[in-house]
């Protein structure tokens, strides 16, 4: 698993639940906002369906890494904290990186206490979501039309 | 004149709300979806319970037991006389299970704030971070409502047997069968996909207008009467994937419309869509 998200899940997993929802609002308030160019692209391909609220995803592949953008509503945080924290933590990496990011992220961060089971099947869908658009993207790569988005 | 709601206290205002926020009768509870939200902000004096952390069992698939309510009850400072005003995110979707689980133990004034979370951050009034203590009460659970208003696989069995209404809240492609669960919702577990035979598609979204408030008497009318033919004498079952939305039709039902007998069958398609050999209906 990449650095910087290793830490960020270190973090999530030695605070205490209000520490942990104070976490999860601070990332959802930090996520950066779409480059104007994929925000005109929010369509139904680039939305991740898995995801109650509407939740978008661009992977693009830049200098032997891979570059996640993404949106997600203001008024669904717990969703938007973990899409930021994925961006945060994964954007930058390589596909063998983001591959590597275990499926039981949401429970290794400590989110199942605070957000119950049910609620953490959307999260897991992102993180599958993602994997999936770096894999498109890394074979878009490697077919040498790596300068277009692939979502 | 226009018509009224059968029940028209069990709805307030933002106003109403305001007005009572000092008032020590008067507990405001959010109850969410996405369980940040109260953390973000809150309506003023609002303390905050969670369908799933707080009112549902950890280990049975069930709702907490009454010592359990009576807990939870005393930390909120929710006395048996407090009038309980709910209110949450996606039209009070979750304020209605809430809502719902407060009448399976009996509480007796149960209110809703009309609009819900939306309209009340819509029309930018005050919200706060903080979070109110209140004293502990010594809450006495009152007499159980369960039976009255929850309905278990068997009862559905009969139900469907008898030929009596059964409504299923749920979108469109889940009644047919197209698809096992809520469009953009992950699935939950249903080996089967299908409707109840005999239910009736109403989904839950037709009874709340846009901007998250209820639809007035008489456009309700028009869709569970003139529409699906339901009279006010009716006993009838309300289910949806896990009773959530069919918790909120149960509300409008039972309080807008006042029809006495109305239960909502909380083990819903996540139960009926896996057990073996009970009828399934498909399409439309």
């Amino acid at each position: 698993m990449p650095l910087k998200l290793n830490e960020l899940i270190e973090e999530l997993r030695e605070a205490d639940r209000q520490e942990r929802i104070e976490l999860l609002i601070d990332l959802a308030k930090s996520l950066r906002p779409l480059p104007a160019r994929l925000e005109a692209l929010k369509d139904s391909t680039h939305r991740v369906e898995e995801c109650q609220s509407p939740v978008f995803l661009f992977v693009e592949p830049a200098d032997g890494v891979l570059e996640i953008h993404a949106d997600a509503p203001i008024e669904a945080p717990t969703v938007r904290g973990f899409v930021s924290l994925l961006v945060e933590g994964l954007s930058g990496g390589t596909i063998e990186e983001i591959l590597s990011v275990p499926d039981d992220l949401v429970d290794r961060a400590g989110l199942v206490e605070i957000l119950g089971m049910l609620r953490v099947r959307g999260l897991t869908g992102v993180l599958r979501r993602v994997k999936r658009e770096a894999t498109k993207a890394e074979i878009g790569r490697s077919e040498g039309s790596g300068k277009s988005a692939i979502g | 004149m226009p018509e009224t709601y059968a029940h028209p206290e069990v709805l307030v205002t933002s106003a109403w709300v305001l007005d009572h926020k000092s008032d020590p009768k008067v507990r405001i509870v959010e109850s969410d979806e996405d369980v940040l939200l109260y953390e973000m902000g809150h309506v003023p004096g609002a303390v905050k319970i969670d369908w799933q952390g707080d009112l549902q069992d950890q280990l049975i698939r069930d709702y907490i037991g009454a010592d359990k309510f009576a807990q939870i009850c005393s930390r909120c400072g929710i006395a048996p006389d407090t009038t309980v005003v709910f209110y949450g995110d996606k039209s009070n979707w979750w304020a209605c299970y809430a809502f719902w689980a407060f009448k399976l133990f009996g509480h007796a004034d149960c209110r809703i704030i009309n609009g819900g979370r939306k309209l009340w951050v819509d029309r930018n009034l005050p919200l706060t971070k903080e979070v109110p203590h209140y004293p502990a009460t010594d809450y006495k659970v009152g007499e159980s409502g369960e039976k009255r208003i929850r309905a278990f696989r068997d009862d559905v069995f009969e139900h469907l047997k008898a030929k009596k209404p059964l409504l299923d809240v749920r979108s469109p492609k889940e009644f047919t069968g197209e698809m096992l669960h809520m469009e953009d919702y992950p699935q939950e577990g249903s080996l089967r996909g299908g409707h109840i035979p005999g239910a009736k598609s109403v989904p839950w979204s037709r009874a709340v207008n846009d901007d998250g408030t209820f639809k007035s008497a008489s456009e309700l009318k028009a869709i569970y009467e003139k529409e699906i033919g339901l009279k006010s004498t009716d006993d009838v079952i309300a289910y949806c994937r896990i009773g959530e939305r069919s918790s909120l039709t149960w509300f409008v039902l039972t309080y807008l419309l006042g029809y006495p007998n109305v239960r909502n069958y909380d083990g819903s398609w996540c139960e009926w869509g896996n057990l073996v050999r009970v009828p399934i209906a498909k399409g439309a």
